[in-house]
């Protein structure tokens, strides 16, 4: 009987084996990150070591060099700052906007009848098939058609409606009880009132999975402000990086501080709600 | 606010149609304009010759002639096309067998699932930009990490970046070290899995490897199906990656990492044949349609 129980679980040796493996692996996984951030607080006359060095030792006295120049130096590149700035805005801007329109959208498509709301749906459904890149170039003549072109409007007017995002928020939509509208409709409140005080206070998991996917998308993003900016003073943090990173003389320490500054506010708002986005993974990825 | 929207009773139906219609207006036109439109576009110009400053012309299928077989105008396009395909061939693969193991462990283990989750999708959720800016100074040949720790062994590393031979592996390894998606996909597939199936065949006699090899792997075919289909449609679309580690040295030595999209991207945005470029663009729309229809396909075709 107890060897029964036990063949739901793996036994205790094979645990700690699995264990010991997986803290290897994690270990491995961190490298890059570590290595990152050392190199990050070097002297520039440290960071060249045949050996790795992990601390930031002086590399003629072996005594701690730890510097935080790297930081204050990257920020006083011109662009890089300005940089911070634009990415900043770009996400303040889209972000709300965007999980916004999808919730409105998806609320609409999951609860209110009205003509034509299928037909519409997979429609806008059917442009999730559509790889970005197949439209990249149509798209970036639009944009500038628009008089978007080199320029912040440009990086979030065509962002601003996801329809996977609209999809997300039908389904979540869809799981809400039948009755939930019932009785604000009796009371007189129109759509919109039940949608902003009733509907969109319960769709909190869906706007938190949504929230954060879309700031990490659009803070990361490189390929649309590529084409669409050409101005230096328009960058995004990714652009200054790229940037920074292919100067003519190699300074890995500012590098890997510019990078340490992309990497933050992201990696922040992931370990914060890091829960609700993989599980928001898992079932969006399997649906 | 609240007043002024009792306004009492209102022919339901219609109302809630306009409403409904409201609603769903700024994603419609939204749609419409970015979406819609450019795809009409985008195969408009595949047909057609354009430099981006005067008109566009037609020009027929002779965008794709070119693009596919006329190697005076594009002599890398078959370069590209063998590296996103051998990118794929190595990344793929590389990606969802690291995650597979991570996931198959973080079951296994008790204690830790949490942290050991978080630290493998650390990787996925940073910068293309800054992925490419932290491995290029890991790849350094004389003072990078890993030849670093190579040197400490003994071995000589190899120029990653360097090398033509070397470029597409040292890819992949990065695409190894993103597998955090896959490890996420895989645990859901895992924790899917009756555990009273484990029990049956512990009772069977059936050893741990046997249940690995007869319950595990077959109960997650729907599951690797789904992540070698989203892996190829994304490893035909490195660009990001590529375009950072390389910097002015577009493509990398011998273009050994001219990928597909960065063809792409040189052809329509640096040289502004934006027909060209739209053709390339539906060629790849094509081959992921392709793709995806075959795998669909071939999982039909074994009982699962």
């Amino acid at each position: 009987m107890t060897r029964h129980r036990a063949a739901a679980r793996p036994p205790a040796v094979m645990r700690a084996f699995a264990t010991l493996v997986l803290v290897a692996g994690a270990l491995v996984a961190m490298a890059p990150f570590v290595w990152m951030i050392a190199t990050s607080f070097k002297q520039p006359q440290d960071v060249f070591t045949p050996t790795p060095q992990l601390l930031p030792l002086s590399s003629e006295t072996g005594a701690w060099a730890g510097t935080f120049d790297n930081y204050l130096a990257v920020f006083d590149i011109d662009g890089f700052t300005r940089a911070f700035v634009n990415s900043v805005l770009v996400v303040v801007v889209l972000v709300p906007a965007k999980v916004l329109l999808a919730a409105m959208a998806g609320y609409a498509f999951a609860r209110i009848r009205f003509p034509g709301r299928d037909r519409v749906f997979a429609m806008i459904l059917a442009t999730i098939m559509l790889p970005g890149v197949a439209l990249l170039v149509p798209k970036v003549f639009l944009t500038q058609e628009l008089g978007m072109g080199d320029s912040l409007s440009g990086l979030i007017v065509p962002s601003l409606v996801s329809a996977f995002d609209i999809f997300l928020f039908r389904q979540f939509f869809l799981t809400l009880p039948q009755e939930l509208e019932e009785a604000a409709k009796i009371d007189g409140a129109g759509w919109w009132l039940i949608f902003r005080k009733l509907a969109l206070p319960l769709a909190k998991p869906a706007l938190a999975v949504v929230t954060i996917t879309a700031f990490i998308f659009h803070w990361n993003d490189f390929l649309w402000p590529l084409v669409i900016l050409t101005d230096q003073e328009k960058y995004t943090l990714p652009l200054a990086l790229q940037a920074l990173a292919s100067g003519r003389v190699a300074q890995p320490h500012l590098v890997m501080a510019g990078a340490v500054v992309a990497v933050m506010p992201v990696v922040a708002v992931f370990l914060i709600f890091q829960r609700r986005i993989l599980d928001g993974i898992q079932f969006t990825g399997l649906k | 606010m609240v007043k002024t929207r009792r306004a009492g009773v209102r022919s339901g139906a219609r109302s809630e149609a306009v409403a409904g219609w409201l609603f769903i207006t700024p994603a419609v036109a939204h749609t419409l304009v970015f979406m819609a439109a450019p795809a009409v576009g985008a195969l408009l110009l595949s047909f057609s010759q354009w430099d981006m400053t005067s008109a566009p012309t037609w020009a027929g299928l002779d965008n794709y002639r070119a693009v596919l077989f006329d190697r005076d105008l594009y002599p890398d396009f078959l370069v590209a096309v063998r590296v996103t395909a051998y990118y794929a061939l190595l990344a793929v693969p590389a990606s969802l067998l690291t995650g597979f193991v991570q996931a198959y462990l973080i079951d296994a283990v008790r204690r830790g699932q949490g942290v050991f989750r978080l630290a493998f999708y650390l990787p996925m959720i940073t910068a293309e930009a800054a992925v490419a800016a932290i491995w290029k100074w890991l790849y350094d040949p004389q003072f990078g990490l890993i030849n670093g720790l190579l040197g400490v062994f003994g071995a000589e590393g190899p120029d990653w970046l360097g090398e033509p031979a070397m470029v597409v592996p040292a890819l992949a390894l990065i695409a190894a070290w993103q597998s955090g998606t896959a490890m996420i996909i895989f645990l859901a597939g895992l924790k899917g899995i009756p555990r009273n199936l484990y029990e049956a065949a512990e009772v069977d006699g059936a050893r741990r490897r046997d249940q690995l090899l007869r319950i595990t792997i077959p109960l997650l075919r729907p599951t690797t199906f789904y992540l070698v289909i989203t892996g190829v449609i994304g490893a035909l679309q490195v660009f990001g990656l590529v375009y950072v580690l390389f910097g002015r040295d577009i493509g990398g030595p011998e273009s050994a990492g001219l990928t597909y999209v960065l063809q792409l991207y040189v052809t329509g945005f640096r040289d502004g044949e934006m027909g060209a470029a739209s053709a390339m663009s539906f060629l790849l729309f094509a081959v992921t349609i392709m793709v995806t229809a075959l795998q669909f396909r071939l999982l039909r075709r074994e009982p699962a």
